[in-house]
């Protein structure tokens, strides 16, 4: 009797209008024979009509209730079906559903002969491998810079002081400031029995038990619904002991729980959510029936690890290290600015106590900073330039330094030469110059200069010999003054004698002085010299008479020096008649001037 | 890993915490138990090469002051039902106790445990009732949390019979 209600009901469909017939009751095949005539037109006029539909029911049943057939019309399709499911978006779920099958087949694999399943996996374990060892190294060096930065911050400082105080490692305590929040630690209890189905620990955080956290947490979820008569699903969601808050999510059969340090966000509640009730969709049957064996929920630590969510103040610490860079760089900035300009300063100085140490007169012992200003000492002749100049020529500022100047007498030539001008005063026509402490002296000048430099000169601070040009000596001086005063003179006679009247003869005898310095000079100049007398007379007379005369008149001026000291050796006396006329006999006078003696000195080259 | 949860049932003062105390490590002060009611312990033990990780739930035995919180039976897979054995009534308590438990969550398994086994001469328990309670099918250990006897073995024979 089993599948006859079903039968029946089937059957009543496709008669809805046949409500005499008991609807509960079966449709066998009826015994013909027992029927009333009309009940059998009935049948037959049933089976006319249903028959067919009758016959492909039966059809349908068979194959439906054939396991066989089942297998084969699911076989044909199963390819596709997983594929529609997977376009519906229905991946999860279907993950879902297929992953204990797949897992219990890969440990039956494993089981029965691991290398297949290890041969299929090698090509992707090595990859799989470096990579989690990259990204261990990589998480490690993060948290190592975090915690490297802090440590040259202030703030660091501070917190160094702290784990000194606290005895905590530094980086526990850099880690703890500059957390937002940290879920530590994630518990799945079961909420029968309160013991651990599943439990995270995020990396470097100590941990309790899981069984006795996830007891107690269970007895207090307890106590207080017990306490407080609060129905199922309505006990503590939230417990803040200290920088810790534990937030606890509540489904039919687990409980999740997050220790947290610090504040975390509204979404890490959704994101709770989702987990406990993934957790409930893949293990609900597991859920149910859970006697403390964990070992259906070995995988469920993954799910877990998704609710453990850190978040570290990273745009404060580029904040506070953006503000230390840039007051570095400002100190820097201003630093090497000051440098710079200080640099900049003492080039120029340096330039301009080079220019004056260059310069004649100047001698500087001393440049650098005194309070704060540049300070030159030195040495300075009063003849040099005047330093204000070259001061006014540079670029320095002069109110940034001051000079010390001592006085003294420079030996540079070029000052000397000045100085021996300012003493000695020479005449316009003598040309002084010096050359390494000598005084040359060229040009003309007179003889009493020329003695009077000869001693003076060398009182002169920086001249230590004096130097004069050939014609500046004194004897050729004294010889040229003699000869030219001696040229100069002439010794009148009256008309056509030789005679030498009493003036002439004193003019004589004041020549005689000029004669002898001339003598002496060309002594000291070791140059021999004659005296020439000459005597002349006018173009009146025969020639022959006016010769004879001018010799006696010759001889006579000579024998009368002669008898004035004048030596004879140095005396000739020679008559040139009319030859050389001392003028042109136009008037008495004139010819008077002819009627003479003259005087000729002849020094030849020595 | 297997766990189970087990209590400890019985009177105030008959020495359930001295128990728990002999048998386990603990990292929970004992405060707690006058607050929430209840302060748990972990013990892992070996029964036929099977590690069992007993999660112990002591609860504050019942006096004039608080009640006893049947909640945290809620989910035990076996209890220890300590009696003391200086005291008459906390063997009567505990048989009270017993049927209470079948109330409250079934028929679940339990071991009597009478303790201060170390006082026993100034024991004042009913023979007659010992005997009828193991008439009965009860599992009966004397322990001593002073000297350690019948502890291990009161958890040990509760654990398989909790394994069955």
């Amino acid at each position: 009797m089993g599948s006859a209600p079903r039968h029946s009901r089937d059957t009543l469909e496709f008669r809805p209008k046949m409500a005499e017939t008991p609807p509960t009751r079966p449709a066998p095949e009826p015994d013909e024979a027992s029927l009333e005539p009309d009940a059998q037109a009935y049948l037959e006029l049933r089976q006319l009509i249903l028959a067919p539909e009758q016959e492909a029911l039966e059809r349908l049943h068979q194959r439906v209730d054939d396991p066989a057939s089942r297998t084969a019309d699911v076989g044909s399709v199963v390819a596709e079906a997983i594929q529609l499911r997977r376009k519906q978006g229905g991946d999860e779920a279907l993950s879902v559903a297929l992953a204990p099958t797949i897992e219990t087949a890969l440990r039956e694999s494993v089981r029965k002969d691991p290398t297949t399943l290890a041969d299929a996996l090698f090509p992707v374990m090595g990859p799989a491998i470096r990579r989690s060892i990259l990204e261990t190294l990589r998480s490690f060096l993060e948290s190592f810079n975090q915690v490297l930065d802090q440590s040259l911050s202030a703030k660091g400082l501070k917190w160094r002081l702290e784990a000194l105080r606290t005895g905590r490692s530094f980086t526990e305590v850099a880690l703890l400031h500059s957390l937002v929040f940290r879920v530590e630690q994630v518990f799945l209890i079961h909420k029968k029995t309160g013991l651990p189905i599943g439990h995270a620990v995020a990396s470097a955080v100590a941990m309790q038990d899981p069984s006795l956290v996830s007891g107690m947490l269970s007895a207090i979820q307890d106590f207080v619904r017990d306490s407080f008569h609060t129905s199922q699903g309505q006990g503590i969601n939230r417990m803040n002991v200290g920088d810790l808050d534990v937030w606890i999510e509540e489904g039919p059969y687990a409980i999740l729980a997050c220790v947290i340090r610090g504040i975390a966000p509204r979404e890490l509640r959704d994101r709770m959510a989702e987990v406990l009730e993934n957790v409930h969709r893949e293990y609900s049957g597991q859920l149910d029936q859970f006697d403390g064996e964990t070992t259906p929920f070995t995988k469920v630590a993954e799910e877990l690890s998704r609710c453990l969510e850190h978040r570290y103040r990273q745009e404060e610490k580029t904040k506070s290290f953006g503000f230390v860079y840039a007051t570095a760089a400002i100190v820097f900035l201003l630093v090497a600015g000051w440098l710079g300009w200080r640099a900049v300063q003492y080039g120029r100085w340096d330039r301009l106590v080079n220019t004056l140490r260059e310069q004649p007169g100047f001698v500087i012992t001393s440049f650098g900073r005194e309070h704060g200003k540049f300070a030159v000492r030195g040495l300075r002749d009063p003849l040099a330039a005047d330093p204000a100049q070259t001061i006014h020529g540079s670029n320095v500022d002069p109110a940034d330094g001051e000079f010390h100047w001592g006085g003294y007498y420079s030996l540079d030539d070029g000052i000397v030469e000045q100085r021996a001008k300012s003493i000695l005063s020479p005449p316009a026509t003598a040309i002084l110059k010096l050359k390494s402490g000598v005084l040359v002296v060229t040009g003309a000048a007179s003889a009493s200069w020329v003695k009077d430099i000869q001693s003076k000169a060398l009182l002169v601070p920086g001249i230590h010999s004096v130097e004069l040009s050939p014609e500046l000596n004194p004897g050729r001086l004294a010889f040229n003054q003699a000869k030219a005063q001696i040229e100069s003179s002439v010794v009148k006679f009256p008309v056509a004698t030789a005679a030498l009247s009493p003036a002439e003869r004193l003019a004589l005898r004041n020549l005689v002085p000029s004669i002898q310095s001339l003598l002496q000079a060309a002594d000291s100049l070791h140059q021999s010299v004659t005296l020439e007398v000459l005597g002349h007379t006018d173009s009146t007379g025969a020639e022959v008479a006016n010769l004879d005369l001018s010799q006696r008149r010759a001889d006579r001026i000579a024998w009368e020096l002669g008898q004035l000291g004048v030596p004879e050796r140095a005396l000739r006396a020679r008559g040139v008649g009319t030859m050389n006329p001392l003028r042109t006999e136009e008037n008495e006078d004139n010819r008077q001037f002819n009627r003479s003696g003259t005087f000729r000195v002849s020094a030849p080259a020595p | 890993m297997l766990q189970k949860k087990i209590c400890m049932l019985g009177s105030f003062a008959v020495g359930k915490t001295s128990l728990v105390r002999r048998f386990v490590e603990s990292i929970y002060s004992d405060v707690y138990q006058t607050t929430v009611g209840v302060k748990i312990d972990k013990k892992n033990v070996q029964i036929n090469e099977k590690q069992v990780s007993l999660v112990l739930w002591d609860i504050y035995g019942e006096d004039d002051y608080q009640k006893m919180r049947w909640t945290y039976l809620r989910g035990a897979s076996g209890y220890l039902l300590v009696a003391d054995g200086t005291r008459k009534a906390t063997l009567e308590k505990a048989v009270s106790m017993e049927q209470r438990v079948r109330d409250e969550v079934g028929a679940i398994p339990f071991v009597l445990v009478i303790n201060k086994s170390d006082l026993i001469r100034d024991w004042e328990l009913d023979p007659a009732l010992e005997s009828h309670l193991a008439a009965q099918g009860w599992c009966i250990v004397r322990s001593s949390a002073k000297t350690g006897e019948g502890v291990e073995e009161s958890f040990s024979l509760l654990t398989r019979k909790m394994l069955g």
